[in-house]
């Protein structure tokens, strides 16, 4: 089984550490304990293959910025979390993002949007047409809107971006304009995937 | 283990009588009808006889309706049909049940390091508090109680309740005592027989309660309906089987209700509306018991029977362990246990269970040869059983024959070994006069015993592996007397014992009466633990008997026993189907005919040394009467029957009763002699208490409570409370509780402890303590300030009328705090018991402090510097110096973080944070980084690049060397950042050797596997060392995250549990805050000031006002010193991954950097995919 490395980057106190946890953790563990080496390990299936996601969270060292690029160097897919609830935990998503295509020397790297804290929809401040609009100046990276607290689209997303990392993988030297194509192709499908879910879980957000 | 099929007959008509059936676990039923196995019951049956009325603690439920649980009343363990039985869980006995599952686990659980469990008495507060929550609901918590005064029988019982607790305290007191000597593995056996102990004192605990509400229940009844009676005696009542009201209305006319009341009507309607059983045995069985069941609720034909196998859905959750099994339920009940698996299993079981409390008994102080035979004899007995199954396997498959060989041989020597100990034993010491077996001989025995389990294990894994290959088949017992009936061995052995010791048996037909000896009890008594005819056979005084084994029954038999071991019985024994000649141990003690498995135990207990001590009317009456007057030798005579922890079920214990169970727990004459003091002791055991609101996890630790309930476990009384637990609950506490409630829950604690006179002193002692520890070290005024208006008025009030010194200091205290600014006592640094001056641990004071690495020349730069002259570089310093004051101006940071300023992500708050240090600490590691930027970028030759990136990794060695991680991450993050990284032409002047040294640096901050390295290293680190706070930051978030802010108390049955504060993630907090504290103590390095202002000055200039922007600043820079390489004809691999022109990019990163490159990139998707 491969290893698949994860870095989960987002503003402080948009909930990503609830992400990431609620994602490791099985339900039926009583009590989490972060400290040890298989605490952001987990295994998944996507598209019937076996995945161990290794996941790195930086969450409560945001003020460690020199230390960003070193947890970003270690990763093939990044979750750029922020919460509905802060327009300025969006606009710090723009600086990481930068300086994961400069650590990473590639402007394909995958990404997922996230927008966490779904559940608080009455204190929402980023409409969804606005984190629409960052994702497609992004190269089309696909936005969920997630609730880590009610574990609301959590699988989902480490799945999307787990699904970008293998097929980057299968596709290592395409043609320019074959590689346009593709992405196309591939990033309406979670668009689409996750209107479908605003449609049906308006109950939930 | 395999369950029986379903007991029902007829099985035709499931389908009409499918409930909707809930995926319930009950963790308690109690039987409704009575069930007896119509086959015989022999040692192998696992089939447990039901009373009605028996409450039974469940363990597991197999899908065809057969529950693996173990009979309250009896301990023993075994299967039983639920469908005779109906969920027990009424709401006043709820936390009584509750904590008898967490005790069972607990004191069954292989995994509890009983030292530490049983040093104190924690585990024992459950059981208490369960009984007292009981009486509570039921308005019977004191003997003056109306309720208790008016009705005699619910006084008896709740006597005899409270007397079977004050038992089961006192054991566990022992219990306590035992560990507290510090003994070896020796002594195993002896916790293992009081723990065994303990658990059927708890049975019968909970037994007693139930009993107790059934009275009550009576009670309620005889209330409300016109009674026709007078008072019913107290022998009726008891006898009489719970009785469901005629007219369940009459119930609404109740005037006083009570919540015990209404849990028991329920539970009364409840029975009537359970399905009934009507083969035509109950029937008439039932009829002809007159039991007072509404006769509606069992139609008359035979289609009501409702077998569970349908009703139970197959995916029972089992919470324990279910005993896999490879047996189709098809197999008929009587056949299933002839199978050799079952066969197999039972006689194991057996064999282990004697053996377990043989070496049990090892361990007491002595014993007599005669005791010492018996059990003996016993084990050998159980153990020639389980080697027939075994032969009997061999028999079936000779190609198994072979590959178990090894196994029994191995098993049959090791019997035999422990014969040879044993009867070495005997021959030596059976010429003393005192005929008593010293403990110092033991040794032998207990290896023999100890070998002959590990043996028995072996040969059965074997055995079992074979018949998973062979297939299971039935057992038949063989015509040439292999049969396992335990009853035939018995009289094969008594035959041979007789002619060797005739003078002994008339001895156990009569039992000598000897003056001394006070009269029997009462026969109609009846024992709880033993069937009622053979307990006066039993009960001769041991040193009547012992005296005469001495001098005659006893030499014979050693002799007999000598010839049947030789040598040459190993190999004939194998690989023959026939049974191997096992030693035999004749007892002279062994006289009667009906010798069965159960009365072997009695005997075991009658025979414990400590009855030696007792009186003989106690060892035979056996009742509750006497825990009081005599508690060690009355309670011996319960451990007969438990099973070890080895070893359940434990089939010795399957017999028959003669009584029902219920009126086997009934008041008998012999409680009115309880003495007075168990009504003195009532209210200690029954001190108001929360207990049964806390949580513990399996090593004993606090994972959750109510408020009460950890404040209790704060201002316990009789043990100091962990010191884990009140450095977390200092630290902590705002997490979860106000400063106002928390000091309004100790006044509480303080007054309602009132209730407990006898430990109210000791806990309000400790109330008034934690309140000044609270106040001297760990208060903080900006949130605490609010309970000063509590404190206030409990210091000069409650705890001045009460502890007028106290009460004194606690207002001293509380009105200097409002005005002090910090804590009134310093706080020792770390609440984990590190101090700061602990440093004397590690370095000792007078160590000479290292000299410092600076040359004249080099303080002559410095003070030209300062005095306005040229900035030195850091090529100027040695990296050594320059690592030490780096090192220096962290830990000065490090050691000044306050715990607080890590609770509740105070240092993540974007403004007002309190996390001062912890802020300056991250400050300080980004502003390192940035001035190792700022160095190699100001040179525009590559080479003069080079040689301050060489410099920095040397700066960064030094620093691992000091176990400055913290120094280290900044240097190599800045080193490895995408600024650094990209000066391929610098980078190519450094030479491989440094290269290597940062690679090898780099490995060690890695955050890889959760920063796998650098936990392994600072795991067992020894200080000084200054930990890369970055992990614990994210550590403590995510414990925050990852963990509820509240659990839920187990539920019983359907009921959803209380929810509670989750202590354990604060633990889990204090933990990680305390392995932070735990380094925070200074280096013992010199400070040198020049350097460390000018190390100052370079830090404020690399400063900027935003963060963004100097990485930004300093990635033009590098692209500015080795712009993109355009004339390159092919570009760097990672470069042309973007397929682009690397001029565009550069261009773009140059100038369009901070420009709107969203705008720029929609619009040219096509062009350049972006």
């Amino acid at each position: 089984m491969r290893d698949y490395h994860i870095v989960v980057l987002g503003a402080g106190g948009v909930g990503k550490s609830c992400l990431t946890a609620q994602f490791v953790q099985n339900v039926w563990i009583e009590s989490y304990d972060p400290t040890i080496e298989d605490s952001y390990r987990k295994q998944i299936e996507v598209d019937g293959r076996q995945c161990m996601l290794e996941i790195l969270d930086t969450a409560g060292t945001e003020q460690f910025t020199a230390m960003r690029e070193l947890y970003m160097k270690t990763g093939q897919g990044f979750l750029l979390v922020f919460s509905i609830t802060s327009q300025s935990s969006l606009a710090e998503l723009q600086e990481l993002r930068e300086q994961i295509i400069r650590i990473k020397d590639d402007e394909n790297v995958p990404i997922v949007i996230v927008g966490n804290k779904s559940d608080l929809e009455e204190d929402r401040v980023v409409t969804r047409q606005r984190a629409f609009t960052v994702s497609q100046s992004w190269g089309n990276a696909p936005y969920y809107e997630t609730s880590a607290r009610q574990r609301a689209n959590v699988d989902e997303v480490f799945i999307d971006l787990c699904r970008q990392i293998i097929r980057k993988d299968n596709t290592t030297t395409p043609s320019i304009d074959e590689e346009v194509v593709y992405r196309r192709r591939e990033h309406r499908r979670p668009h689409r995937s996750r209107r479908k879910k605003r449609d049906g879980g308006c109950t939930i957000l | 283990m395999t369950p029986p099929a379903t007991p029902n007959g007829s099985q035709e008509d499931l389908r009409q009588h499918i409930e909707p059936s809930q995926p319930v676990f009950h963790n308690f039923l109690r039987a409704f009808y009575p069930f007896h196995p119509t086959y015989a019951i022999s040692d192998t049956t696992v089939t447990l006889p039901l009373n009605e009325g028996d409450v039974i603690l469940v363990h597991s439920i197999h899908t065809n309706g057969w529950a693996d649980g173990t009979l309250l009343v009896s301990g023993a363990r075994g299967w039983l049909p639920t469908n005779y039985c109906e969920a027990y869980d009424p709401e006043s006995m709820r936390n009584l049940l509750k904590a008898l599952l967490n005790f069972w686990d607990l004191l069954r659980s292989p995994m509890t390091r009983d030292s530490e469990l049983f040093a104190n008495q924690e585990f024992m507060r459950g059981i208490i508090a369960g009984v007292r929550y009981l009486l509570e609901r039921s308005n019977c918590l004191t003997r003056e109680s109306n309720l208790v005064q008016s009705n005699d029988g619910l006084r008896r019982n709740r006597k005899a309740l409270l007397s079977d607790l004050s038992a089961l305290v006192k054991t566990a007191k022992r219990l306590q005592e035992f560990t507290a000597v510090r003994h070896n593995q020796a002594n195993e056996g002896e916790v293992n027989n009081t723990i065994d102990e303990m658990i059927l004192k708890a049975f019968k605990i909970v037994t007693r309660g139930v009993r107790f509400l059934d009275v009550l229940e009576d009670d309620i009844r005889s209330r409300q309906q016109p009674v026709h009676r007078v008072m019913a005696t107290v022998a009726e009542e008891v006898y009489n089987p719970p009785t469901p009201p005629a007219d369940s209305t009459s119930f609404e006319g109740t005037q006083q209700v009570d919540p015990a009341y209404e849990a028991a009507s329920r539970r009364s309607s409840s029975h009537s509306s359970g399905s009934g059983l009507s083969n035509s045995y109950e029937q008439t069985k039932r009829q002809s018991q007159s039991y007072k069941r509404m006769s509606t609720t069992f139609p008359n034909n035979s289609s009501a029977s409702r077998p569970l196998s349908t009703a139970r859905p197959t995916s029972v959750h089992i919470k324990r362990q279910s005993i896999s099994h490879r047996l189709s339920a098809s197999i008929p009940a009587a056949q299933r246990q002839n199978l050799v698996s079952e066969k197999l299993n039972a006689s194991h079981d057996l064999f282990l269970s004697h053996l377990a409390s043989f070496i049990g008994r090892l361990h007491l102080q002595s014993q007599s040869s005669a005791e010492l035979i018996l059990s003996v004899r016993q084990s050998v007995t159980a153990g020639r059983e389980l080697l027939l199954v075994v032969e009997a396997i061999c028999a079936h498959d000779l190609q198994s024959a072979e590959a178990l060989d090894p196994a029994r041989n191995m098993m049959y020597n090791r019997i035999n070994r422990l014969v040879n100990a044993a009867r070495d034993i005997i021959t030596a010491s059976g010429i003393e006069e005192e005929d008593v077996v010293m403990p110092q001989q033991n040794g032998r025995l207990l290896t023999a015993a100890t070998d002959c389990v590990k043996a028995a294990g072996e040969c059965v894994a074997n055995t079992k592996f074979v018949i998973e290959r062979i297939g299971d088949f039935e057992f038949e017992p063989q015509a040439e007397g292999l049969g396992i009936d335990v009853a035939s061995i018995g009289v094969v052995s008594i035959e041979e014992a007789k002619p060797s010791a005739p003078e002994s048996a008339p001895q156990e037909t009569t039992p000598p009466e000897p003056a001394s000896r006070p009269p029997p009890p009462p026969l109609v008594i009846p024992s709880y633990e033993k069937p009622l005819p053979e307990v006066p056979l039993s009960s001769p005084p041991i040193t009547e008997q012992t005296t005469q084994l001495s001098q005659g029954g006893l030499q014979p038999v050693v002799e007999d026993e000598t010839k049947e071991m030789a040598p040459e019985d190993t190999k004939r024994m194998s690989r023959k189907s026939m049974l191997p000649p096992l030693p035999k141990m004749t007892s002279p003690l062994l006289t009667q005919e009906d010798y069965s498995p159960s009365e072997q135990s009695m005997n075991e207990g009658e025979f414990q040394p400590s009855f030696r001590s007792g009186s003989i009317a106690i060892s035979s009456s056996g009742t509750s009467s006497t825990y009081l007057s005599s508690m060690r030798d009355s309670e011996s005579s319960m451990i007969s029957q438990t099973s070890t922890r080895a070893t359940t079920p434990d089939n010795s214990i399957y017999v028959p009763r003669n009584q029902p169970s219920i009126s086997d727990l009934s008041v008998s004459g012999s409680q009115s002699t309880l003495a007075d003091d168990a009504d003195e002791g009532e209210s200690k055991m029954l001190e108001k208490t929360f207990a049964h609101e806390l949580l513990h996890n399996k090593e004993g630790q606090i994972t959750g409570g109510t408020l009460p309930a950890l404040v209790e476990r704060l201002t316990t009384h009789d043990s100091t409370p962990d010191a884990m637990f009140v450095s977390t609950f200092y630290l902590t506490f705002r997490l979860f509780v106000s400063p106002m409630e928390l000091a309004k829950a100790l006044v509480d604690r303080f007054d309602y402890v009132a209730e407990s006179p006898h430990i109210a002193g000791p806990v309000r002692l400790r109330v008034y303590n934690i309140f000044k520890g609270w106040l001297e070290s760990h208060w903080r005024n900006l949130s605490d300030h609010d309970a000063l208006v509590v404190i206030e008025p409990f210091a000069q009030d409650k705890l001045g009328r009460a502890l007028p010194a106290a009460g004194k200091r606690l207002l001293d205290l509380a009105q200097k705090v409002s005005s002090a600014d910090g804590p009134l006592v310093p706080r020792l640094v770390s609440s984990m018991g590190k101090t700061s001056t602990s440093l004397a641990q590690y370095i000792p004071a007078d160590t000479p402090l290292p000299p410092a690495v600076l040359s004249k020349s080099q303080i002559a730069l410095l003070k030209n510097w300062k005095m306005g002259g040229s900035n030195p570089t850091i090529l100027e310093f040695d990296p050594l110096e320059l690592a030490r004051q780096l090192t220096i101006k962290e830990m000065n940071i490090f050691c000044s973080i306050m715990p607080e300023e890590l609770l509740g992500s105070e240092w993540t708050k974007r403004s007002g944070s309190n996390a001062i240090n912890v802020r300056a600490m991250s400050t300080l590691s980004t502003d390192l980084s940035n001035l190792v930027a700022d160095t190699i970028l100001q040179y525009d030759d590559a080479k003069k690049r080079a040689v301050i990136i060489k410099h920095w990794i040397k700066i960064a060695h030094k620093c691992l060397e000091l176990n400055n991680y913290d120094s280290l991450m900044a240097i190599i993050c800045s080193l490895n950042s995408s600024t650094i990284i990209r000066l391929k032409r610098t980078w190519d002047v450094v030479s491989v050797k440094r290269k290597d040294m940062l690679k090898g640096l780099q490995a060690i901050v890695e955050p890889d596997k959760n920063y796998a390295v650098l936990r392994r290293r600072l795991h067992d680190h020894v200080p000084p060392c200054l930990p890369f706070v970055g992990t614990y930051l994210t550590d403590l978030t995510f414990v925050d995250a990852g963990n509820p802010a509240t659990k839920q108390l187990p539920g019983l049955g359907d009921s959803e549990g209380m929810s509670v504060i989750n202590f354990d993630k604060h633990t889990r907090t204090a933990k990680i805050i305390g392995e932070l504290q735990r380094f925070q103590i200074p280096y013992r390095l010199t400070e040198i000031p020049e350097l460390q202002e000018w190390i100052q000055a370079q830090i404020v200039r690399v400063k900027s006002s935003s963060e963004n922007e100097n990485v930004q600043q300093y990635y033009r820079k590098s692209l500015l010193l080795e712009p993109r390489e355009i004339t390159h004809p092919k570009p760097s691999p990672i470069e042309a991954q973007n397929g682009w022109s690397a001029g565009q990019k550069e261009k773009f990163d140059i100038f369009a950097w901070t420009h709107s490159r969203d705008k720029e990139r929609s619009g040219s998707v096509s062009a350049t995919p972006i």
